[in-house]
């Protein structure tokens, strides 16, 4: 497992980064553990509707807080406080205000969060 | 700015290829990517995963690079994805926090159940500048260039993890086989028994302290076993 930012949560990480793994693995595979249909198809199981959808996802939610919620808070709290003390937060504020997954960015200098 | 979109296919199901992406680190192609954390998790209402990581990448400068631009040749980049198990869709977008200015580069990349047990992977990356000096088409180029030659070893860091990934499943599953055996312990075991032994990846110990001259270099003096991967452990902002 790779390391955090700062030293002192790499433990913290590679604890959290093992619950969550062995969580995750089994939420990629809904059809399995719902035991719905498993059609392997490119849409195979994404006709799944809303409210199961939702319901799956609560169930895995309440899974994941009850397995890895509490090493998941101590984790995110010491990269927090790195992330802070290294004064990267601003620069993440900003970028995370972009959101590339809606939408790309643009090329021009509405990345102000430079600092070189 | 300049574009540049590659499509792949994995012989492998989505679900395995989707968690051995974004398990892709550690492994010896990204020797350097000195840390990774997660900083958001969320659910979305739709029942997708949405991660948000902070990686911290070493790279280098081009030789013909002005000298004392860049404080530091370590580049944060965010991460966010999202997964969604029922479209059997994996989005992600990577890009620069810092040296915006005079490089961005933006990657999109798409993981996708296919026919047949396969998954596709569409990735698509943008390269700008705004750097002055008449050096902006120069800059992109030599990003796109890099991009290019990266992203072959970004496929077999992936591939590599995918057959840890498989090692460390049939492992699990010999002991008596269910749907609920895990494989977490064993696979992270595997990864780190693999590039810390058989490459001898270093990482970094404190945290990265930015140099004064710009003339950073990658140190990768690891030990790696094929010849030409060591030419290849470069980040996309690499030595031309």
């Amino acid at each position: 497992m790779s390391q955090s930012l700062a030293p002192e949560c790499t433990p913290l990480k590679h604890s959290y980064d093992a619950c969550f793994n062995a969580w995750f693995e089994g939420y990629l595979e809904p059809a399995i553990a719902a035991g719905s249909n498993g059609g392997s198809g490119k849409n195979g199981s994404s006709a799944a509707s809303p409210k199961a959808r939702e319901e799956y996802s609560s169930k895995k939610a309440e899974e994941f807080e009850k397995n890895c919620g509490e090493v998941w808070r101590q984790y995110r709290s010491c990269v927090q406080g790195a992330v802070k003390e290294k004064g990267l937060d601003e620069m993440l504020k900003q970028a995370r205000e972009d959101n590339p997954l809606k939408e790309p960015p643009l090329p021009s200098t509405s990345q102000s969060s430079s600092r070189s | 700015m300049l574009w540049y979109s590659q499509t792949y296919e994995y012989d492998c199901e989505w679900p395995v290829v989707s968690l051995a992406f974004l398990l892709r680190y550690p492994n010896p192609y990204a020797a350097h990517v000195l840390s990774c954390d997660v900083i958001d998790r969320t659910w979305s209402p739709t029942g997708t995963l949405c991660t948000t990581r902070l990686i911290l990448k070493r790279g280098a400068l081009p030789r013909w690079f002005p000298s004392g631009v860049l404080s530091r040749a370590e580049s944060w980049i965010i991460e966010e994805s999202e997964v969604d198990p029922f479209g059997k869709t994996l989005r992600c977008t990577t890009r620069n926090l810092d040296h915006v200015k005079v490089m961005q580069v933006c990657e999109s990349t798409v993981l996708q159940s296919g026919a047949n047990g396969k998954t596709s992977q569409y990735t698509e990356a943008r390269v700008m500048s705004n750097f002055g000096w008449g050096l902006a088409k120069r800059i992109e180029n030599h990003g796109l260039a890099k991009f290019k030659a990266n992203i072959q070893r970004s496929r077999e860091g992936v591939s590599l993890v995918l057959s840890l990934l498989r090692q460390s499943r049939m492992h699990a599953t010999m002991g008596g086989p269910g749907p609920d055996t895990s494989f977490s312990p064993s696979l992270s075991q595997l990864q780190n028994r693999y590039v810390h032994s058989h490459l001898n990846v270093t990482h970094a110990d404190s945290p990265p302290t930015p140099s004064s001259d710009g003339s950073f270099e990658p140190h990768d003096h690891q030990s790696v076993t094929r010849p030409g991967v060591l030419v290849r452990l470069k980040s996309w902002f690499g030595r031309s």
